[in-house]
């Protein structure tokens, strides 16, 4: 399993390719998870669980943006899984979700 | 709940660092905790500030940034400034993220260039738009 972590974020990718994200994904956390996804560069769906985050802002997005722009260069997508009320929020807020195939939380 | 004390200014000098970021929304969680915010209202403060300060550090010249909230059980107010960077674009994309977010979270938002600052206020007064 590969890791990356700093202060604020650790992103483990699982051995089915999950990209596993647990803190928050803001502007200290956001280069690791772009760090995480440029190390995608097959045509399988890049999946993200994002069951253990409890915050993100807009650069966190921009990051998961920038990796569904990458994904649809490679003609997949970016599958956002168990996402919470704060990443479902801002996705509303910002009209992103559309960008993204989502999988909400099942609570 | 008596009212407290805390519409006097709350100042924070931050280093340009994007760490900071966490730091100065738990900082904002506390306040808001003090003057009677509820979870859903401090989570909206939290965006909040942590919009502003993307604003200031992405878009400043790396010098540090000023942050003061002002605070009483009816609104939440940060204001930030910092030394305009070099490139300050107003219109630049992810400026205009910020801006969405703030759209949709604060009561009030106001982005301006001052000579060589660059000043951000965000408000949320109750009830929040979001919460």
């Amino acid at each position: 399993m590969t890791e990356f972590t700093n202060e604020t974020l650790s992103i483990a990718v699982a051995e089915d390719g999950t990209i596993v994200v647990t803190g928050d994904i803001d502007m200290a956390g956001g280069p690791l998870l772009d760090a995480a996804l440029s190390q995608r560069n097959d045509d399988k769906a890049v999946v993200i669980d994002l069951a253990g985050v409890p915050f993100i802002d807009s650069s966190g997005l921009r990051s998961l943006l920038d990796g569904a722009r990458r994904a649809r260069a490679r003609n997949t997508e970016v599958v956002l899984r168990s996402v919470g009320p704060e990443v479902s929020r801002l996705l509303e807020l910002t009209g992103a979700g559309g960008q993204f195939r989502i999988e909400p939380r099942r609570d | 709940m008596t009212e407290p004390s805390t519409t006097l200014p709350i100042d924070l000098r931050l280093p340009p660092d994007p760490a900071m970021s966490k730091v100065l929304r738990l900082a904002a969680s506390g306040v808001g905790s003090l003057c009677g915010f509820t979870i859903r209202e401090i989570e909206e403060i939290k965006l909040a500030v942590s919009e502003v300060l993307i604003a200031l550090i992405e878009h400043g010249a790396g010098e540090p940034v000023d942050i003061r909230f002002l605070a009483s059980m009816q609104e939440f107010q940060v204001h930030g400034s910092t030394t305009i960077g070099p490139e300050f674009d107003l219109d630049h994309p992810d400026l205009a993220l910020c801006r969405v977010v703030l759209d949709g979270v604060c009561t009030e938002h106001h982005l301006d260039v001052d000579g060589s600052q660059v000043r951000i206020a965000a408000i949320l007064r109750r009830p929040f738009p979001g919460a």
